[in-house]
This record gives C-alpha cells, structure tokens and sequence, in this order.
C-alpha cells in the first residue's frame, strides 16, 4: 500500500498524523486519522472540508499546539513531534501561524510595537530598541499599513481587516518558511477578504513561504493553492492540483462539495449535490470502513468493511475511495 | 419583470434608523424605500456595516431602545402602518404576519425549552390551538421542514440537534402561523455548504408552497444569485442598486455592485487568479462624507459624486451618476 508520494522533495511532511482527543475514559474524538501529506517548498497547500473533517485539528497538530496523538510532522527533515522545550521553542521562528478571527487573536492591551516584538523577545533577537523599531515598522509596512503611523496604536483603533494584517505581520516578522493559515479570511467581508487574499499570494513570493492554508471555503482555497486536499471527518478524501479537482472530481464527497458552492451567477445551472440525506456521523463513533459511506450514493457492502487507502489515480491525484469517479 | 398585478405585502418608506453612540448619531439605515409582492424573494446584499440587519430589525419592530427612527420613515404591512403600533399590537403581528430566521439557530431558540414546546407556543399564542392540538400541528410542521423522526425529535432539545436541524427547526417555527413575509436574516452563515443548500432549497419551497414573500438578507452574491427575483444591493445604509437579479448580474450599473461582483472568488476561475479588490473601507457612519458614500473607493467618481445620486430607474433603480458602462461589467 502506497500512501506517501514524492516524499523525498517533502519540505513539510504530515505522516500518519493522528489526532485524537480524550472525552471519557470510553469517548474518543477521532479528529484526524492517519492524514499523511508532503508539501513541496515554496507550495501552498490548500486543506478543505466542512466542519468537524479535522482541518484546523490538523492545522494545530502541525504547529505541535497540542502534538498529534500520533505520526510525525516533519519540516525541512526535522520531526517536530520529537522536539522538546527550547529546542521546539528555537524550531517555531521556522514555522508561524494565523488565525480566523483577526481581532481575538490580538491582545487588546497591548500596542502593536508590542504585539509585534513578542515573537522577536521569544525567538531572543539580539538588537536595539531603534533596530527594532525599524524591522517592526518595514514588516507593517509590508502587509500595507503606515508603519509610521500603526505601531503605537492598538488593535482597537484598526479594521478587522487590518487586524488581520497586523496578524500576518507577527507571524512573518520571523521570516518563518512555513506560515499556516486557518481560516484566515473567513471572517472578512468579500471586498477585504480579496485584498487579505492577493496581500498574502504577494508576501508568499516575496517571502518565499510554504503555505498551509485552511478553509472551509472552496473558492478561496483554489485562489491561493497549489494544491487542494479535502478532508471528511478526519480522514483525507481526496488530493490534487485545483484544476483537477474543481474540473473533475473523483471523490464522492468532493464532487457533493463543489456543486453545493452558490454560484454569483443567475444563469449557473443549478448542480445536484448527489448526498444521501442525512446527518454528519459524530467523530467519536466514527462509521467502519468509508467514513463518508452513509452520505455516499456510491457506497456498498464493502465500504462498510474496508477503509479505503488513498491511492494515485493520476499522477498527482490521491483518492481514498473505493468507487471513484472516472467517467 | 417587475409584476405589478401581484398583491403588495410589504411597503418600506424611506426607513430612517439611528443609533445614539457616545461620538453622536450612527446613521445604520438612511433612506431605505422598497415594496415586496407577495410569492417574490428579495434578496438584500451588503457588507457588514452596511445596514441590511438593522433594516430586517426595522421592518420587525425589533429594534432596541438606543435606536431612533427617524421622521417619515413608514412600514406598511398588508397595508398597516407599524411604526406606530404599540408594542403589544406588534407582538400580535410578529409571527402571525412577519417572521424572522436569524443567523444563529443556536442562540434563536431557547435551550432549556424542547423544541416542541417552542413550536407550540407560538400556535397557542397567535392561533388559540389547544396544547393536544397544537402538538399534532408542531410534529406536521417538523415533517415538512424536513426532520427526520419528528415524533420523537419534537421532545428533544436543541443542544441534540446538529446546527442544520437546529435551522429548520428555527424556519418550521417562523413559519408555523403562515405569515405573510418571511425575514431570513444570514439564515446559512453559521452552516456549512451542503448544509446551507439544503436550507436554501428548503426556504424556497416554503415560500412557494405557502405563497409567501420573503426577503433573504445575505452578504454571499452567490446565495442571492440563485434564490431570488429581485436583488438590492446596500452600501453605507442605502439602497444602491436594486433590479431583478439578471438584470443586477448581466446588466450591473452602480460600480459598487460591479467591484463586489468582481472581488468574490469563484471556483471557476484558474487557481492563483488575481483578485479585483476594492480599495479602501466603507465610511464611518457618524460622520459620512457628504455625497455618494462610495465615491472615495470608486474608481469612476468625479466632481458630481459630491451630492448624494438618488436611487432612480423603472425597475432597474441604482443611485449613481457614473453608472458603469454595459461592456465594462464583467460577465
């Protein structure tokens, strides 16, 4: 069984990444099992499934806040899951992250030459208050604010739009390689969701970042990404460049996805999602087999039996799925 | 296609609504005159801020205290006037006449009540049903928002429920006295996509079956362009655009609408396909610049913008001077 492709130019690694949360002694949350993915360098990887498919458990995992219960997150050939202490501390200015709500995710408190000297104390930077100040100032200055003008104010005094971009300025001040992006424009409005987008397909060139972008969201995904995998219920259903996989489907569940995104368009015709009625099964009693069976049209006997193993259709194109759609 | 002949329900004048905030009055509605006919959808579009909520709050009567509504601003319903009403003639009104569908099905129902209890009371409250009565009617109504085992689910509470149910549940209740207008306010924000097509597809049922009006408030163009006749577009507590929804796509007049259009992602454009972003942000309330609130973002402003265009056209209305051009729009 071939699950792992190219995993040699892999600068991220997911391998058999596992996350299970802890109810009960008898309850387990089954939020993510055995997601194994490479992501080449300089690649933005877009990670779409609706709530409860383990996006953002896996998002977490990636960044060890908490580890994955199990399976290995392997960046530039080192396993952060076997990182401790300073060494994961010292492994973190490599890897950053930014969150869905721009404003929560900013101390109110605290002004943004604060806010943004945080990860420089943390990663123990070595320079003058003037030094600082002039990084602090070119990174705003970057994602578009007056750096002048915003590092002493508070996040109060900013849009969520513009918090967002703070946000984004305190994951890169590091200069990271790796930046993951949850939901990260979930919670603007379109016409600052479209700038958010375009700011961070600029700042990936210049930066020459790895992306890890998470959404709910099918169309901003194929904006941004290189390649798009779609989760169902903590498992990974389907990987393949965007062309490929918004053109032509091959997963059940993908293909149910991307019909029920409204088109802006009165004339679209208006395509059957082809999902069995019926609710999303509770990640604590996960169903045997295909996860998806019970809201699949295509499922039989032995997707109730056999979990299906992701498997390469085409080159670049995984496909856990026991009846596939192939013309 | 404007239909004249059909039976006007709802009939807003120039609504008015401000907020008291400690740096003066936000203006959140300024202006807003529209009618709805029964059996048609208007859908209401805008940004946050723009005003599309506290106007659904307006027309219910919901508003809290800070809010003034301005002089002249009238909601007629089936031809009454509401904005004088006493609240107890209201509370007659909402649910038997006009019903809301919030965003948040969670917080819209009560979670120490079953939800059959929160069904009923609205058929014993407005219809005088007995409670034998009243619960037959609640599992009917569940049965036809779509519930599975509504005998059985009519005693459980919401907290059991997945959020898509919890919404149905919310609609089965908006819709238990047949109102005449159906408010869904954001309805499928809060669900996932194939979640919010089923509850998009169960609104339009209703509306058609029960010959409804409905008025669908949505900041997604793509809910709007699929599920209603009629489209108003809102920027800055105005109406800026409003046209039967082909003519709004096709035929696109106020660059505001255009430049929204053409900032949504769409999953047919090519991966990496860069976005037309609007610049700027929508103006501060308090203190609007005067004339049309969009000129400072639009890239077709001139030196007339500085008076405030009014909302003209037959049937196609957009408040512009410099409407955009008919091969300017984008497809």
């Amino acid at each position: 069984m071939k699950d792992m492709p190219d995993t040699n130019d892999a600068f991220l690694l997911l391998d058999d990444l596992t996350v299970e949360y802890h109810l009960s002694r008898r309850a387990t949350v089954h939020a993510v099992s055995g997601l194994s993915v490479a992501v080449k360098r300089g690649e933005t990887l877009g990670l779409v499934g609706e709530s409860g498919c383990g996006k953002s458990s896996a998002a977490r995992a990636v960044m060890q806040l908490p580890r994955p219960t199990r399976g290995r997150v392997v960046l530039d050939g080192q396993d952060l899951t076997t990182l401790k202490g300073s060494a994961l501390q010292k492994a973190r200015r490599q890897f950053q992250m930014i969150f869905q709500d721009p404003i929560a995710s900013l101390n109110p408190r605290q002004t943004v030459r604060q806010i943004l000297s945080a990860p420089l104390e943390i990663a123990g930077e070595q320079e003058t208050t003037a030094e600082r100040d002039a990084r602090i100032i070119a990174m705003l200055d970057l994602v578009g604010l007056n750096g002048e003008q915003a590092i002493d104010r508070r996040p109060h005094e900013f849009s969520g739009g513009q918090c967002q971009r703070i946000s984004i300025a305190r994951a890169l001040i590091l200069r990271p390689e790796l930046l993951v992006c949850d939901e990260a424009v979930s919670a603007l409005d379109v016409s600052v969701q479209a700038q958010t987008l375009n700011l961070l397909e600029d700042l990936k060139r210049e930066f020459g970042l790895t992306m890890l972008f998470i959404s709910h969201d099918l169309a901003v995904v194929k904006h941004v990404s290189d390649r798009v995998a779609v989760m169902y219920l903590g498992m990974l259903c389907e990987l393949a460049d965007p062309d490929v996989i918004y053109r032509k489907p091959a997963h059940p569940y993908t293909r149910s996805l991307i019909a029920a995104v409204p088109a802006p368009d009165p004339d679209a015709p208006q395509r059957e999602m082809q999902l069995v009625p019926g609710e999303l099964p509770s990640p604590i009693n996960p169903p045997s087999g295909c996860r998806f069976r019970t809201r699949c049209p295509l499922a039989t006997d032995l997707c109730a039996q056999e979990i299906p193993m992701p498997r390469e259709l085409a080159p670049g194109h995984r496909v856990a799925c026991h009846h596939p759609l192939i013309d | 296609m404007a239909n004249k002949m059909q039976e006007v329900i709802l009939e807003v004048t120039n609504q008015r609504t401000a907020f008291a905030t400690g740096r003066g009055l936000l203006q959140a509605v300024d202006g807003v005159s529209f009618t709805l006919a029964r059996g048609r959808t208007l859908g209401i579009v805008g940004e946050s801020g723009s005003g599309k909520s506290v106007l659904s709050r307006s027309i219910m009567g919901l508003l809290p205290g800070t809010a003034i509504t301005g002089p002249g601003s009238s909601v007629r319903l089936n031809g009454r006037e509401l904005t004088t009403l006493p609240e107890k003639t209201l509370r007659g009104i909402r649910g038997r006449e006009v019903a809301i569908v919030f965003q948040d099905p969670m917080t819209a129902l009560n979670p120490t009540l079953t939800i059959g209890v929160q069904i009923t009371e609205v058929l014993r409250k407005h219809l005088g049903m007995d409670r034998a009565a009243a619960r037959e009617r609640a599992v009917e109504l569940l049965r036809s928002v779509g519930l599975p085992q509504p005998e059985t689910r009519v005693d459980q509470h919401p907290h059991q429920l997945s959020g898509g149910m919890r919404q149905r549940v919310a609609i089965a209740i908006a819709i238990a006295c047949e109102p005449d207008l159906l408010i869904a306010d954001e309805p499928t924000t809060a669900l996932d996509v194939t979640v919010q097509a089923e509850i998009l597809d169960l609104l339009q049922t209703q509306v058609k079956q029960r010959n409804m009006a409905m008025i669908l408030i949505t900041h997604d163009m793509g809910v709007v362009a699929g599920r209603c006749d009629d489209v108003a577009v809102m920027y800055a507590g105005k109406i800026v655009e409003q046209a039967p929804v082909r003519a709004l796509f096709r035929d696109t007049k106020m660059p505001y609408t255009a430049a929204l259009l053409s900032s949504i992602p769409r999953i047919t454009d090519a991966a990496h396909h860069r976005l037309d972003a609007i610049g700027g942000r929508p103006p501060d309330l308090i203190n609007p610049p005067p004339g049309c609130a969009f000129a400072p973002r639009c890239r077709f402003a001139g030196p007339e913008c500085n008076s405030a265009p009014p909302l003209a056209g037959e049937g196609h209305k957009f408040a512009c001077w410099n409407p955009v051009k008919p091969k300017e729009t984008a497809a």
